[in-house]
């Protein structure tokens, strides 16, 4: 009885609450659409000085529901000290991209918030407010394409990351090592003098039973490997035998040479099979390990795992193409304005948005690439100064699906399946196959698949 | 005139009798029952099967476009070379089923005739089949790891562990700790199964047998061995068809890395890590194809050897008694 009266309850406020959200919706259409035309764009607003008169309050939607009432309210707090006429208050959203995507369609969700993924490119014009011209923000902001739709960017991504190696750095120091790699072949002598000069469980560590983290050596071929944003999404997809050796050591070809030889020469973990993802990380914190190949994610992680977060660095993976260092980069969630919101909600968390962006101290305390090109890199990537930061461009219109095509019809599955690259690990091992053999095997499988599908190929 | 009137009369009442008669109504309370249990039946193993032989015509992914190309999935399936290399790992999961049989043999034979705390062994014999795959894998995955509990266990039995090998890397034995695993895991369910089967062995026999002097050995080999038969036979077809689709050992424990591979395995990767759906479809298709060989074999070798299994005499049996009888009747007739 209890039961069914809850149950009836229950059904009761779920039909109400989608009443409401139907009419918040209709409501949202027809108000909200004509009140964004005296916005500015985020380039012309000076903070500190423009719109000091404008009264506001303003909500923000945030994914960060560990700092959302410590940190992020820090900030709010320093802003408002500056625009004491606008209030910022902050909600913190623990299941955030199922919740904002219920929320967006309906338009009275706040006004400042990080765009879901799940919001295509053309949709964003839908939700949020222009923010400026592509050919405008570009030069002053990373990431810019990330958001961009038909030359207007409708949002900036909050930081970004870099993807490196993970080091313990006392280890490397313990070593002798001095200065970082820039080469495989110096990457493979730094961790052959951590095996001969400390006594370290593995100079670089596979994690090879758990499968992921070899697929994630897959992420190193592009831009790291290249120094060229069109090559992941553009250029394999033509190149004829995209894994053969380069005279000078670069290409995707280099990376594997790193995996195999550090394999070969017996300078990772004892027994592949027996490794152990969530134990590694504290290991790499104690010291006990020397080099993971992981994406920067990971750092956060391996700095909470231990009692000495300080020796964890993060470092460009080791390639030089032509004298220069590259490593990949991408945004974080990008924040959005609600171009449902009142035009002075707008402007006010567009101001907010500005000074978060390029005066708070957010990317120091997140450790990540900062928003503002000009803006210096964290003490975390402080190992990145000089390695010129790039993303991948998108693919070229009509060819979107492509590379996903080539790449599972050959079965190669760069970033997709782990398993060719354990066979990697797995030949040099076993001593079964060389390199050349294997990656001579890929580009067979790469060039067959170009040519069932029909791609065109540039010799 | 009055003969048509009553005719038509005639064919109307039996309508509504045949209707009403026992025979339509028996049939009629069938096809009812029948009903729902077809229904599922046809909605959840025919059609999806069905699909999935369509599937095996066309190249496809799960989104997207799908393109038929006849048979162009199955000549792949043949040409590719880890599609059987991969067979030949079962071969070792078909060997580990032969030994899992013949413990749960033994041990059902133990605990047929009284054990003190037979209940406790049962429950522990039998409890691994109730974990699940998955979980079985992750425990086992530490079991196996350099250094932990299987190393440390023969460390301390006094082993050198530079003299153990490493179990899940070396190819000459990661196969057989892997199918070691499924037997841990079988055995007991197994053991079950003959143990129902021999509970309904008269324990008369037993006392009758041992009062003529024979041993505990001569017991099972002529009282229960030859009433179970047709248990050890069902559970041999299916232990050798379930080695054949062996998945969740390799797939946990190793990802199918380091030749570990079986047949699923390849197949789970096709089709959900490069996409190729039709192609994993073709290989179901013929596995499903060498599973059905795989029975027929068995069930003609096993009529051939025990008569279908359900006799209790073997064909070589009884051919030497129809001899020995013919010999009688020769001898009986000069």
């Amino acid at each position: 009885m209890k039961v069914k009266k809850v149950l009836s309850l229950g059904l009761a406020a779920v039909m109400a609450m989608s009443m409401l959200a139907a009419c918040g919706n209709s409501d949202g259409e027809t108000g909200g659409v004509t009140s964004s035309e005296n916005v500015p764009t985020i380039d012309e607003i000076k903070v500190g000085e423009d719109y000091q008169d404008l009264t506001a309050s303003i909500k923000v939607l945030t994914n960060r529901t560990d700092i959302v009432d410590t940190v992020y309210k820090r900030y709010a707090d320093e802003f408002m000290k500056l625009y004491p006429n606008i209030t910022v208050e902050y909600e913190g959203i623990t299941d955030y991209e199922e919740s904002l995507n219920l929320r967006l369609t309906n338009g009275d969700w706040g006004d400042l918030c990080f765009i879901p993924t799940s919001v295509n490119k053309n949709e964003l014009s839908m939700y949020f407010t222009p923010l400026g011209d592509y050919d405008t923000l570009d030069p002053i902001y990373n990431f810019c394409t990330e958001k961009t739709y038909d030359g207007t960017v409708y949002g900036i991504c909050n930081g970004g990351t870099a993807s490196g190696v993970l080091y313990n750095k006392k280890v490397w120091a313990d070593a002798g090592i001095t200065e970082l790699p820039a080469t495989p072949e110096e990457f493979l002598d730094c961790l052959q003098k951590i095996k001969d000069n400390t006594d370290v469980e593995a100079p670089l560590y596979t994690n090879f039973s758990a499968g992921w983290p070899m697929g994630a050596w897959d992420a190193y071929i592009g831009i790291a490997a290249t120094g060229n944003p069109d090559f992941m999404n553009n250029e394999i997809i033509h190149t004829k035998d995209p894994f053969a050796k380069q005279d000078d050591m670069t290409g995707p070809y280099a990376v594997y040479y790193t995996m195999y030889e550090a394999v070969a020469r017996k300078l990772v973990e004892e027994s592949p099979a027996s490794s152990d993802w969530e134990s590694s990380k504290n290991k790499m914190n104690k010291g006990e390990i020397g080099a993971m190949v992981l994406g920067s994610w990971a750092v956060q992680q391996c700095k909470e795992a231990g009692d000495t977060p300080d020796d964890v660095g993060y470092m460009p993976f080791p390639i030089t193409v032509d004298g220069k260092r590259y490593a990949g980069a991408g945004g974080n969630y990008a924040f959005g304005i609600n171009n449902q919101a009142a035009e002075d909600n707008q402007i006010a968390a567009m101001v907010y948005l500005k000074w978060l962006i390029e005066e708070s101290s957010i990317y120091d305390d997140e450790g990540s690439i900062p928003a503002l090109k000009s803006g210096d890199l964290p003490d975390a990537l402080a190992d990145f100064e000089g390695v010129e930061l790039l993303s991948d461009n998108p693919p070229l219109e009509g060819e979107e699906d492509l590379f996903n095509e080539v790449n599972n019809e050959s079965e190669v599955g760069i970033n997709n399946n782990d398993y060719p690259d354990c066979e990697i690990l797995e030949a040099a091992l076993y001593g079964t196959r060389t390199l050349d053999e294997v990656m001579g095997e890929w580009n067979e499988k790469w060039s067959a698949a170009q040519e069932s599908l029909g791609v065109e190929v540039n010799k | 005139m009055s003969n048509q009137i009553s005719a038509a009369a005639k064919s109307e009442k039996t309508f509504a009798e045949t209707f009403r008669s026992r025979k339509v109504q028996r049939l009629l309370v069938i096809f009812t029952f029948m009903l729902v249990p077809m229904a599922l039946l046809i909605i959840f193993t025919y059609v999806p099967f069905g699909k999935m032989v369509q599937f095996s015509f066309y190249q496809m992914k799960y989104s997207g476009p799908r393109k038929f190309v006849g048979l162009k999935n199955y000549i792949d399936v043949f040409q590719r070379s880890e599609c059987f290399k991969s067979l030949f790992v079962s071969v070792y999961y078909m060997g580990g089923a032969l030994v899992q049989l013949a413990l749960a043999l033994f041990f059902a034979t133990l605990m047929v005739f009284k054990v003190r705390g037979s209940a406790v062994f049962k429950g522990a014999m039998f409890f691994p089949y109730l974990i699940c795959g998955i979980a079985v894998g992750f425990i086992f995955k530490f079991f196996y790891a350099r250094g932990f509990v299987l190393d440390s266990l023969l460390q301390m039995a006094g082993m050198d562990i530079e003299k153990i090998p490493y179990w899940l890397e070396n190819q000459s034995i990661n196969n057989i700790s892997l199918v070691a695993t499924s037997v841990w895991r079988y055995t007991g369910q197994n053991m079950i199964l003959f143990l129902g089967a021999m509970m309904s062995v008269d324990a008369e026999l037993y006392e009758a047998a041992s009062l003529d002097g024979a041993n505990k050995w001569h017991q099972f080999r002529y009282i229960i061995l030859p009433s179970i038969k047709s248990i050890v036979v069902l559970n041999m077809i299916l232990s050798i068809s379930g080695s054949l689709s062996a998945f969740e050992p390799p797939y946990v424990i190793t990802n199918g890395t380091m030749g570990t591979g079986t047949y699923f395995v390849i197949m789970n990767r096709l089709a959900h890590e490069n996409q190729k759906v039709g192609l994993a479809c073709a290989m179901a298709i013929v596995l499903l194809g060498i599973i059905i060989l795989c029975t027929v074999a068995q069930k003609l070798f096993f009529k051939y050897a025990f008569d279908d299994g359900t006799s209790d005499e073997s064909k070589a049996a009884v051919r030497r008694r129809r001899k020995a009888e013919r010999a009688v009747v020769k001898g009986g007739a000069r």
